[in-house]
């Protein structure tokens, strides 16, 4: 299995807007690390190109950013990438990180059934607040940074070589650090009930030792 | 009994949308692939009690189980859970 990351980043609403924009910094430090990035953007995050690529270049971390559910992770315009009782053998040896929703509670599972080594998602809705007024540049978004670079840490951990576990396990401390924050400025935030539904949603699933410095 | 519970589920419906009536108008809230909803849109959903005005009454049920539970005091319930 190859030291590479793919990425899957959508980009046609508000939702997967953000995304694509927060997702630099995940890339960004992988280019840091020297570890090749293969970024299926926009009009490429289609099932055909996903799939021809998992399977010609092997990449051993798979984050994947798009509209989700139980069954499924989705690219440009909703496009199906990947589904249960479909196409998940494409998961296998891999560790799979799905910003998306719901997909944490079947698709996940199947996944480790059909041999991935892990599978780190959500299984419910992920949902995040955003301000209107910073929609033209989200990575200036205050708001939104307190769920998405929780969620985002896992990925980043893992890049650093951290195990799956440790990785979940600092991402849903990172997200506990912002409740607390936001505690201590106001203990009636809005925020507040959607960063602990985030947090208790994520699920960790398959091989909690697995780790990119474990593959050569 | 039927009365009670529908009594219930109107105090629910109550408490969520005052809850709601506090978000700030320049927030949006992004709910997976249901899309993005402003402040009224979201109170709407859960005067309708359609599928995005359960999910926040869900949302908020479950954060103040959370409060019940202490999530706020007790380190273990932060602690690192995984599901298998």
């Amino acid at each position: 299995m190859n030291k590479i990351l793919l990425v899957t980043r959508p980009k046609y609403d508000d939702t997967t807007y953000y995304l694509f924009h927060w997702t630099k910094k995940v890339i960004k430090l992988a280019d840091k690390k020297g570890i090749q990035i293969l970024d299926l953007k926009e009009k490429r995050a289609n099932r055909k190109e996903f799939e021809s690529i998992m399977l010609k270049k092997q990449p051993l971390l798979i984050f994947l950013n798009g509209h989700g559910n139980v069954d499924r992770v989705t690219g440009q315009n909703g496009e199906i990438l990947i589904k249960t009782n479909d196409n998940e053998v494409l998961l296998k040896s891999k560790i799979v990180y799905a910003l998306s929703c719901k997909s944490g509670k079947e698709l996940g599972h199947k996944s480790i059934e059909k041999g991935a080594v892990a599978y780190i998602g959500y299984d419910d809705d992920f949902i995040f607040y955003f301000e209107d007024n910073k929609v033209s540049k989200p990575l200036d978004d205050k708001t939104a940074k307190l769920f998405i670079e929780p969620s985002n840490y896992v990925i980043e951990s893992l890049l650093k070589g951290h195990s799956v576990g440790v990785s979940c396990q600092r991402s849903r401390q990172l997200y506990k650090k912002n409740i607390q924050k936001l505690l201590s400025i106001d203990s009636s935030s809005e925020l507040i009930p959607f960063l602990i539904w985030d947090m208790k949603h994520q699920v960790c699933l398959g091989d909690k030792e697995g780790a990119l410095s474990k593959n050569k | 009994m039927k009365d009670k519970k529908e009594k219930i589920k109107e105090e629910i419906k109550k408490l969520v949308i005052a809850r709601l009536k506090v978000m700030s108008s320049n927030r949006k809230i992004s709910i997976g692939s249901s899309g993005e909803f402003s402040k009224e849109e979201l109170i709407q959903h859960v005067e309708r009690e359609d599928e995005v005005g359960r999910k926040i009454t869900e949302v908020q049920m479950e954060f103040l189980k959370s409060l019940k539970e202490g999530i706020f005091y007790e380190q273990d319930t932060f602690g690192y859970e995984t599901k298998i």
